[in-house]
């Protein structure tokens, strides 16, 4: 027991600061929905990470794993809405569907996208992203470009009460459990074989693959794990909370770019890195457009250069190097 | 025994100053609309115009008006807006803000079928007032939800107006040919106008639709010649509005009738095509400058009238926004929802919710935006879109005849 709790202490912080939030969101007025927001760009940024911060493989193509967990919980509950009998039954086969969508995509992306390295890597993730929503949008399949919209059906199938509290509520809550179980996961793969891999293969590939290391292998758990998770947060976040889908909504890039700003705030491959990235970028986007509405993005910018400017490292990188040496330094990671 | 008297007497006096308090209650002092506008991203343009819009018509109601009355006391309406940066996570967030912090008495909602669709959820969960002017999808009122009310007309009318206005003038004219873009948005206009052809007896010769970001329409154009048609609907987007005329001109397609959405009425679309090949293009529009909707006008069809006239709107919108530019749609039927407010709560004298809305679902008048009617859904039956058509490169309103500024050319001039 002695010997396995201090390698997971440094959750100790990220659990806090979900909580905090949590707990502000459901006590205080008018702030479940923009605790909502912080949980959601944390969520983002801690499962993007799990894969680059481990890997450095900048996967540009992220938001593909986020739209597709959204067509499989709209999907789910569009065409199983009709069986009375399933319940709540619904939401979990969404649930499921999204992460067997964002298998599929994440072992096809890993066999022709995981081969390449760098800027090759990237551009291909943007292909696959790209051409499934085209895909979707020609082939006319899955609403095609009129996507789904599925907020009655889920009325009809659950009760207008229990739609209302799983929309504005537990669509939400589920996405801060998914952000929890996502820095553990991280901490877990960091503190494993996985993670000495997969350090090993960021540090230089062809020597971990000389070393013996399965570089593709460890590749790919991370790689699915990251899937999974973005894919997850797509279900609840925009799936079962907005009870709508059209493809030219949720392919977008936009997000992905989104997802490594909030990484590069905190620190890239750090455990708590995402949440204070999260923190800061959720924040200063919801109080800017609150005082300035239409001039956010003006003060947003230089406020990013100058963190980058400061801290190149994230946040956390700049939090290590203050803390170094001293007894709070075992819960920063 | 008299204490137990004394007691019921103190329990009924203070039930009775309670009950009175509740019944006589004093009219709020003003009354908020709130509104997670599009200030910035892919909606900025219409969401400037939409603020631009309520504003303008806020500016009436206080300035001109003098006051929404409620409670047999006149008070000021308050405009309270964010900018959700036409983002559904911003959207969500920011409607729950303006009805538990900033107590507002409607919420406006954000550009967009999607982003309407985004905050309805939380609308619903607080039971609040979502009035829609930007999200044209019919299939929002198909999802049950109980307090949105839409201002824009539904996405399946616009070609109703252009077809019935063919129809008006040369009933033989029966063949129609829809090439259309591939977006929820084109599928619903033209699913609409596919409807209201058949049941004017037209015969559909050809259909068929082409892919986002186009850059060559001359294999479904040249197909589309050979079914010789009297009249094409189509369009979806600027650019493709753009390439579809060029294209049937360069192929030598004279048609009578050629309609475009979301391309034609803007006004810069002459200019681009270099003037001759959109000479008697039309287009439909919810609302254009220069329509001659007026106090007359709603007389002679029966509706009461509210609001700035025309001209009047157009000075307050730039006054509000402080730039010299004229109003687009998007400007005028978020204005025109101001109005639909200010009628609905007069009609009752209360700002109850659920009362609100009901009030707006028997809410019948006209503007300057032309007519406003619901249905039981709450989507918009009541507003006509009116159809301009460039002539010497001029946007000319033809149909509806009562705001037509000019008469239509048809059949349209040749390329």
């Amino acid at each position: 027991m002695k010997k396995t709790l201090p390698k997971y202490y440094p959750l100790i912080p990220v659990f806090a600061a979900y909580l905090i939030m949590f707990l502000v969101g459901f006590s205080i007025p008018g702030m479940w929905q923009m605790v909502a927001l912080l949980a959601f760009y944390c969520a983002l940024g801690q499962s993007w990470n799990i894969f680059m911060g481990m890997t450095g493989y900048v996967d540009f193509g992220y938001v593909t794993f986020i739209a597709l967990g959204t067509y499989g919980m709209s999907l789910g509950i569009t065409y199983l809405s009709q069986y009375e009998w399933l319940g709540i039954g619904i939401i979990v086969i969404g649930f499921i569907l999204a992460l067997f969508l964002a298998s599929l995509s994440a072992l096809l992306e890993a066999f022709i996208a995981l081969r390449l390295r760098g800027a090759y890597f990237a551009i291909a993730c943007i292909g696959i992203n790209e051409g499934l929503r085209y895909l979707i949008e020609g082939a006319k399949f899955w609403g095609g470009s009129e996507g789904l919209i599925f907020f009655g059906a889920l009325v009809q199938a659950l009760g207008r009460e229990t739609v209302n509290q799983l929309t504005t509520f537990w669509a939400d809550f589920s996405v801060f459990i998914i952000a929890a179980l996502a820095a553990f996961l991280n901490m877990h793969y960091m503190r494993s074989k996985i993670g000495y891999a997969l350090t090993a293969v960021r540090e230089d590939e062809d020597a971990a693959k000389v070393m013996g290391i399965n570089a593709n292998k460890y590749k790919t758990i991370a790689f699915l794990t990251s899937g999974w998770l973005g894919a997850a947060v797509g279900a609840m976040a925009w799936g079962l909370k907005l009870g709508y889908v059209y493809p030219g909504d949720v392919f977008v890039i936009h997000y992905t770019v989104e997802c490594i700003v909030v990484v590069l705030l905190g620190g890239a491959g750090t455990l708590l890195g995402p949440v204070i990235g999260g923190l800061i970028y959720g924040l200063s986007k919801y109080w800017l457009a609150v005082i300035m509405p239409g001039f956010q993005l003006l003060i947003f910018a230089p406020i990013i250069i100058i963190i980058i400017v400061v801290a190149p490292e994230g946040v956390v990188g700049l939090l290590k190097s203050k803390l170094k040496g001293t007894k709070l330094e075992m819960f920063i990671e | 025994m008299k204490k137990n008297y004394l007691r019921v007497l103190i329990f009924m006096t203070i039930f009775g100053l309670l009950f009175a308090a509740n019944a006589f209650a004093a009219p709020p002092s003003k009354l908020v609309i709130g509104h997670p506008a599009c200030l910035s991203g892919k909606y900025a343009k219409a969401g400037e115009q939409a603020i631009g819009g309520v504003k303008a018509c806020i500016d009436w109601v206080n300035n001109v008006y003098g006051g929404i009355l409620v409670g047999g006391k006149r008070v000021p309406l308050e405009y309270k807006y964010y900018d959700c940066e036409s983002k559904k996570e911003g959207v969500t967030s920011l409607i729950e803000r303006l009805i538990t912090v900033d107590k507002v008495n409607v919420v406006f909602s954000a550009y967009s079928s999607g982003l309407t669709l985004a905050g309805a959820p939380v609308a619903e969960r607080y039971s609040m007032l979502y009035m829609d002017h930007g999200g044209a999808s019919d299939r929002i009122f198909q999802q049950g939800f109980q307090y949105i009310v839409q201002t824009i007309g539904p996405g399946s009318k616009y070609h109703v107006g252009t077809l019935s206005m063919i129809d008006h003038f040369d009933p033989e004219a029966k063949k129609v040919a829809l090439a259309y873009e591939d977006s929820e948005f084109a599928r619903m206009t033209m699913g609409g106008a596919e409807k209201h052809a058949k049941k004017l007896g037209k015969k559909i010769v050809f259909k068929r639709t082409y892919p986002k970001g186009v850059t060559d329409l001359t294999p479904l154009l040249s197909d589309m010649k050979a079914r010789k048609p009297d009249i094409v609907v189509g369009g979806g987007h600027y650019e493709d509005g753009q390439l579809f005329a060029r294209q049937m001109s360069d192929l030598d397609i004279n048609v009578k009738a050629l309609s475009l959405v979301a391309s034609a009425t803007l006004p810069a679309y002459y200019k681009a095509l270099g003037g001759g090949i959109a000479e008697g293009v039309m287009g439909p529009s919810h609302w254009e400058y220069g329509v001659t909707f007026s106090p007359d006008g709603a007389m002679k069809v029966g509706l009461d009238w509210i609001g700035p006239g025309q001209d009047e709107f157009v000075s307050l919108f730039k006054k509000a926004l402080g730039k010299d530019m004229i109003p687009d749609y998007h400007a005028a039927e978020a204005g025109a929802q101001v109005l639909a407010y200010v009628k609905a709560v007069e009609n009752i004298g209360s700002v109850d919710q659920f009362k609100v809305r009901a009030a707006l679902g028997k809410l019948k008048f006209m503007s300057f935006y032309g007519g406003w009617d619901v249905d039981d859904t709450g989507m918009q039956i009541g507003h006509s879109m009116v159809d301009m058509q460039w002539q010497n490169g001029k946007r000319v309103i033809v149909w509806p005849l009562e705001a037509a500024t000019g008469n239509l050319i048809y059949p349209k001039p040749k390329f």
